[in-house]
């Protein structure tokens, strides 16, 4: 048995999530003879995916669809039992779902809701009360600050089904995080919402970091979600981890050229790419030859950089 | 708050907090009331003509009499009203949740699973059943007319919550099962189908069906042997076999009910 200590976050070693798939031929005959014998198939979710996070870290986790990326998640927290190797969050092992555990993590999925439906999100807090065993002052301390700071008002006397999908998404952060979590699993939290939400949302979260010191895991396909929130990515493919160190090295691995953007004294516009070795003396050359009045250096797109891992992976 | 014994304080405390939010959301839907009564009403109207047509043609069905008989269906429907309103839909919701991956918020939560899936939902209006049936069965005991000590109610009432816990666990067996089978939509069917034999005393049927519904479906438990009780006819024998046998679907629903969270995987995103 491991001691629980306060200051480990999430570590991760070896770890391995199979799932057993039937295989069934398409048609009646397959479909009749699978009634009585059948097959199966070994898929690897996650397949020997080894990382630490420090407490109060926020690391972005990238992947395409069925990557393994909610798989993790879920075997983070105690939903899912590995096949192999070990998984630790807070230095508890999340299979055994210790309450001691549960009661500092929170699992947040964009694409589902927790509170009830029916109900407004006030009671709904109030049942998660209950559950966590909040002491009423702190309870009603963390609720109003959450109303505050999420700009939640009049939002959480309505019932759910009559918010929109990002008021829902608010009350639902709002609802996840009164428990006061120290380690934050946030999945595609702000799927589906537009631009200032998704902003707002960002915003939130990395308050939400600086004021208590919490770990979060983010998985997200908005690229502004990642570069906003985190520092570090770990992106994960067929169920393997492709890279894993701050976002700003990615684009050092790839050497992806960077473009340089100058606005001339007449108004045009020149774009310039240059390797990342090239570039000053790219940017000496321009502004000697030219009448430059403004000028920016940009990385490649995180997206094409991400592309390109994808790519590289596929020819080892 | 830390009792002598916090994990149990803990699960009325929540199940209680559960029942005042579920009802405050109850009462907002007040038109249901009046449908469910009507339902009611219905429901046992159907039960009363059939009592009759029995009736016309004999004076005694399997050693019941009348007026016993109609305090069974009084039981019947009162038991009925009590598993639709508080047993049915968190059980159904655990196979809707399954199936569609929700079970993972229930999961990440610092309580017991078992007690939280179990009182997320009640239905207020489907306790028009409690009421109509509790009119049937005092109608019932008037009419057999020995008077009802406090003895007999005591041991209705007590008899009545062993019985309730026993179909609870035949539920939670039920909703386990969508662990392995996934799509289970027509369980609910299935349930109220078998229920519905339990309008008589299961004494009257065949030893293999009165079996059946005896440690099977312990529907016997849940509205027979209630009914024994306020009609001067339990036997200690039917108190026991009915304690043990709930005492043991108590343990083997809890572990079918773990055996299939570790099967859980929930659906994928």
């Amino acid at each position: 048995m491991q001691q629980p200590s306060a200051e480990s976050g999430v570590v991760v070693e070896d770890l391995c999530k199979t799932f057993k798939v039937p295989v069934r031929e398409a048609g009646l005959k397959a479909s009749l003879s699978s009634l009585f014998h059948r097959e199966t198939r070994d898929v690897a979710a996650v397949d020997g995916v080894s990382f630490s996070i420090q407490a109060g870290e926020v690391v972005g986790f990238l992947g395409p669809n069925g990557a393994g990326k909610t798989t993790t998640l879920k075997l983070l927290s105690g939903l899912l039992h590995p096949t192999s190797g070990r998984c630790s969050v807070l230095g508890f092992e999340p299979r055994a779902r210790p309450a001691a555990l549960l009661r500092q993590i929170t699992l947040v999925m964009g694409n589902r809701n927790q509170l009830q439906w029916d109900l407004p999100a006030m009671d709904s807090f109030e049942l998660n009360r209950a559950i966590y065993r909040i002491p009423r002052a702190d309870f009603v301390r963390l609720r109003d600050e959450m109303i505050e700071l999420l700009d939640l008002g009049d939002l959480v006397n309505k019932p759910v089904r009559n918010l929109s999908l990002g008021e829902r998404m608010k009350v639902e952060i709002a609802g996840s995080l009164l428990h006061q979590p120290k380690v934050l699993f946030l999945d595609e939290p702000t799927i589906g919402l537009d631009i200032t939400m998704q902003k707002r949302i960002r915003t939130f979260v990395a308050d939400y970091n600086q004021r208590y010191e919490a770990t979060v895991m983010l998985t997200s396909h908005y690229m502004a979600d990642v570069q906003a929130l985190c520092k570090r990515v770990i992106v994960i493919h067929h169920g393997r981890i492709l890279f894993d160190g701050e976002l700003a090295s990615l684009a050092d691995r790839f050497s992806l050229d960077k473009t340089i953007t100058a606005r001339l004294a007449d108004g045009e516009e020149v774009k310039v790419s240059a390797a990342r070795s090239e570039i000053a003396a790219a940017t000496s050359k321009l502004l000697g030859e030219r009448d430059v009045v403004d000028l920016t250096i940009e990385d490649p797109p995180i997206e094409d950089l991400i592309e390109r891992l994808f790519s590289s992976e596929q020819r080892p | 708050m830390q009792g002598r014994d916090p994990h149990r304080t803990g699960a009325a405390r929540l199940a209680l907090t559960f029942l005042r939010v579920g009802v405050m959301n109850e009462v907002q839907y007040r038109v249901n009331f009046f449908i469910q009564l009507v339902q009611s009403l219905l429901t046992i109207a159907t039960g009363l003509t059939a009592l009759a047509l029995v009736f016309s043609q004999t004076d005694d069905l399997g050693g019941w009499t009348r007026p016993q008989l109609l305090a069974v269906m009084g039981v019947f429907t009162i038991v009925g009203g009590m598993i639709r309103s508080v047993i049915q839909p968190n059980m159904q919701r655990v196979v809707e949740d399954v199936r569609e991956g929700r079970l993972d918020f229930a999961l990440t939560k610092p309580a017991d699973a078992q007690v939280l899936v179990s009182v997320r939902d009640v239905r207020l209006w489907q306790l028009t059943d409690v009421g109509v049936g509790l009119i049937v069965l005092v109608i019932a005991l008037i009419q057999i007319g020995d008077g009802v000590g406090w003895q007999a109610i005591v041991a209705f009432v007590g008899i009545l919550a062993i019985g309730l816990v026993a179909i609870y666990c035949f539920w939670l067996m039920l909703a386990s099962a969508s662990f392995w089978l996934v799509r289970m939509n027509e369980v609910q069917e299935l349930f109220d189908g078998v229920y519905r034999a339990g309008q008589y005393p299961v004494g009257i049927y065949p030893g293999w069906l009165k079996y059946g519904l005896t440690f099977l479906v312990p529907l016997a438990f849940a509205v027979t042997v209630p009914s024994e009780a306020v009609t001067g006819r339990l036997t200690w024998q039917a108190v026991t076999v009915a304690g043990a046998t709930t005492v043991v679907l108590l343990a083997l629903s809890r572990w079918f009910w773990q055996r299939g969270l570790r099967r859980y995987g929930g659906a994928s995103s």
